[in-house]
């Protein structure tokens, strides 16, 4: 079986709500980490994750097996989940 | 020969000094220039200051975006609401208006943000979030 996708998001960010609403419409299960309702030391470690994977620190930050999606993008998120 | 210095309020929202205008007088309400922030003008030891009236509210943070969007001419995205309730949760949990799309809560992250005030905008046709878009 492959991994649960995981999505690094903020609580008060508008598109990482889009992304995880698409994933909820589309009935994927998912982890989620809301990286700003972290206490500190995680928080530093989900950042230092985010910027090893992306290079940057935008959200959201969707992993699906290899791929990683940075953004709200339908398109990529329907692509990599073969829906 | 005597000099007549500009005087000057200080807007803590954005950091910035911005001219005081003629008429002008202690206790009145004005707009911040630059970040669009209602502010009561308060005389201190270090000159004019600018006091935040209905600080952390939604009343607060709604006038200063649309006072910016006003000032700036620009139009604000279909995500307006999305990010109002994303900036009050910002305020709850950081202290104050730092943008919703960000893990930055340094004063030029306040909304809007140091590189919207910049012109952002103007380059890219909308600030970071789409909270802010130029008028086509």
């Amino acid at each position: 079986m492959t991994k649960k996708p995981k999505v690094y998001a903020l609580s008060t960010c508008p598109y990482c709500k889009r992304t995880r609403r698409f994933l909820d419409e589309h009935k994927i299960a998912y982890d989620c980490i809301e990286v700003d309702l972290l206490d500190d030391a995680e928080q530093d470690k989900a950042i230092e994750e985010i910027q090893k994977l992306t290079g940057k620190s935008s959200f959201p930050v969707v992993i699906i097996g290899d791929e990683i999606i940075v953004g709200h993008d339908e398109e990529r998120l329907r692509k990599a989940l073969k829906l | 020969m005597t000099v007549h210095e500009i005087e000057r309020v200080f807007c803590p929202v954005c950091l910035a000094k911005f001219k005081f205008a003629e008429g002008w007088k202690e206790g009145d309400l004005v707009i911040c220039p630059i970040c669009g922030q209602k502010l009561r003008l308060v005389r201190s030891a270090e000159g004019w200051i600018g006091k935040r009236p209905e600080k952390g509210t939604e009343k607060e943070i709604r006038e200063r975006s649309e006072e910016f969007a006003r000032i700036r001419g620009y139009v604000f995205g279909d995500v307006k609401e999305e990010i109002i309730e994303g900036l009050m949760g910002k305020y709850k949990r950081f202290g104050d208006f730092y943008c919703p799309c960000r893990m930055n809560h340094t004063p030029e992250f306040q909304c809007p943000c140091k590189p919207t005030r910049g012109g952002d905008v103007e380059k890219d046709g909308r600030c970071y979030c789409w909270f802010f878009l130029k008028k086509t």
